[in-house]
């Protein structure tokens, strides 16, 4: 199987999307943005299809209109303040409007299914210089700004009186989410995007351990998820995204049965846990 | 507002001399629509380096708006707040900071904030955490502390970096009566033999009335500073008036 080429490709940007993903979602489901996450993945298919249309790359289109969808959801968070679910409702009827009217058209040279469900057979070379450099850019700016971002998901008030400049970092947050998901949208697919973000993160904080713990366990789970989804979706002849998410599913299910079992071991024995 | 239990009058009875402001805000004025009515109306505000002073006052009178305009959350509408102090510590209420679900250490709460804040010394986190007598919990999870352990970690985290103002919003929240008597004497401490200026909105009027050295009571939007006997003796006064009308 690892001696076709585009499985190498395949492979070698799952590794990327393992990655990446959490360490955006952990930022993302901390702060109760989970849904931001889910829209932006939804906005990023206007992205591609704008792309196609103009013979651009689709993960560089997928990453400029992903990258501006979520400055936009900043910028109307001050605007909306009373009604900040209704951003997303907005982001997501521009963006999907957009990818709509532009498959409809007729207009696209080529079919856009591959990125809804996302497909190992379309990695191409230009492709992974593209989510090497992304993820490269990303992994960086994370690790120069973890503890701003750390503390803007744990006390964003604090963060302000520590000299944090919490607004513009929203903004470069947004950007890596961007990033995060212009990196995935070709193996995972846009429909399930979210559930790559999400997920390792939920599994990991099953484990109620510190936050460095947490990401690192939720790096783990994520690619165990992914590497089992890509390989079993390649011998079930599926799509590798939905059926990643199925096993990122059974993988929180499993972690969560093993935890009440701990639970009701350790209450058996006297010494109640602290779930 | 009730006083539960008054133990005893501020013992920090100062000489008054010069002394640099640390806060002062003159003619301030907010509302969030930018006209009136307004939540804070024509207020003056002095605060004096080495004083601790409590801000008391119905809910709505205007004193967690009056603190978040001190922080900068909120840019007044007119007028202007100036502080002279550089280095802030500042303890949220505990109702405000309920993220008990969050997967962080309290050294990892701590560490992050040492370097947002710019402090290279690691040590600055043991003491700190020796100095609120909570040493033994550093590797423990911030979401399976008490709430009084909590808010201790809260103080621990304001006073690393050394501040020269500290800026409490109603410490006692959520704190069992053991800890409260320890994070006040622990608060009185830092302002009587650091000579830290403590500003601490509270609603427990019997802890404000025993440790501050001046109380800013408000009232819809306006406030005065008093001592801590004046403002027991207003408050005596007004119960009396409200008694013999009923």
């Amino acid at each position: 199987m690892l001696s076709y080429t585009f499985m190498q490709n395949a492979l070698f940007v799952s590794v990327f999307i393992a990655i990446l993903c959490p360490c955006i979602g952990i930022f993302l489901v901390l702060r109760r943005y989970s849904m931001i996450g889910d829209t932006l993945s939804h906005a990023s298919l206007a992205g591609i299809t704008l792309a196609l249309m103009s013979n651009q790359s689709p993960v560089l289109g997928a990453f400029v209109f992903t990258a501006l969808s979520g400055a936009l959801i900043e910028f109307l968070r001050g605007y909306f303040k009373r009604y900040s679910d209704l951003i997303l409702s907005i982001v997501l009827a521009l963006s999907v409007g957009t990818a709509i009217t532009i498959i409809s058209s007729g207009r696209l040279r080529t079919n856009a299914d591959a990125f809804m469900f996302g497909s190992i057979l379309t990695v191409t070379q230009t492709d992974i210089y593209l989510v090497l450099a992304l993820s490269v850019f990303s992994v960086g700016a994370l690790i120069l700004l973890y503890h701003q971002m750390l503390y803007i998901a744990y006390d964003e008030e604090a963060a302000r009186v520590a000299g944090v400049r919490v607004k513009l970092i929203n903004y470069v947050f947004s950007v890596l989410v961007a990033a995060a998901i212009s990196v995935s949208i070709r193996i995972v697919g846009v429909l399930v995007l979210s559930s790559m973000i999400a997920l390792p993160v939920a599994t990991a904080l099953q484990l109620e351990k510190g936050f460095r713990k947490t990401l690192l366990y939720s790096i783990l789970f994520s690619v165990i998820d992914i590497m089992l989804g890509l390989f079993l979706s390649y011998y079930l002849n599926v799509a590798p995204g939905g059926f990643t998410a199925l096993v990122s599913v059974a993988m929180l299910l499993v972690v969560m049965s093993a935890k009440a079992i701990r639970t009701r071991i350790q209450i058996a024995r006297g010494k109640p846990g602290r779930a | 507002m009730r006083i539960v239990r008054i133990c005893c009058f501020s013992t920090d009875i100062r000489q008054k001399k010069e002394v640099r402001p640390i806060i002062t805000a003159e003619d301030l004025y907010f509302s969030y629509t930018g006209a009136a009515p307004y939540l804070l109306d024509h207020l003056a505000l002095h605060i004096p380096d080495g004083d601790y002073v409590s801000v008391v006052g119905d809910n709505g009178s205007g004193k967690t708006t009056l603190m978040r305009l001190i922080l900068g959350f909120l840019k007044p509408t007119s007028g202007r707040i100036v502080l002279t102090a550089k280095r802030i510590g500042y303890v949220p209420q505990r109702n405000d900071f309920s993220n008990a679900a969050f997967p962080i250490t309290v050294f990892e709460a701590l560490d992050s904030y040492r370097r947002l804040i710019g402090l290279k010394d690691r040590s600055a986190i043991d003491d700190s955490l020796k100095q609120v007598n909570m040493a033994e919990h550093k590797n423990a999870l911030m979401g399976t502390l008490s709430g009084g352990q909590a808010q201790k970690i809260l103080l621990a985290r304001a006073i690393m970096g050394r501040p020269e103002l500290m800026i409490l919003d109603e410490p006692s929240t959520g704190v069992d009566m053991n800890s409260q008597e320890e994070i006040y004497a622990f608060i009185k401490r830092l302002n009587t033999q650091s000579g830290l200026t403590i500003v601490s909105v509270e609603h427990n009027l019997d802890a404000a009335i025993s440790n501050s050295t001046s109380i800013f009571h408000m009232t819809n939007g306006h406030g005065h500073m008093c001592t801590p006997r004046q403002f027991l003796e207003e408050f005596l006064n007004t119960s009396r008036r409200e008694h013999d009308h009923a």
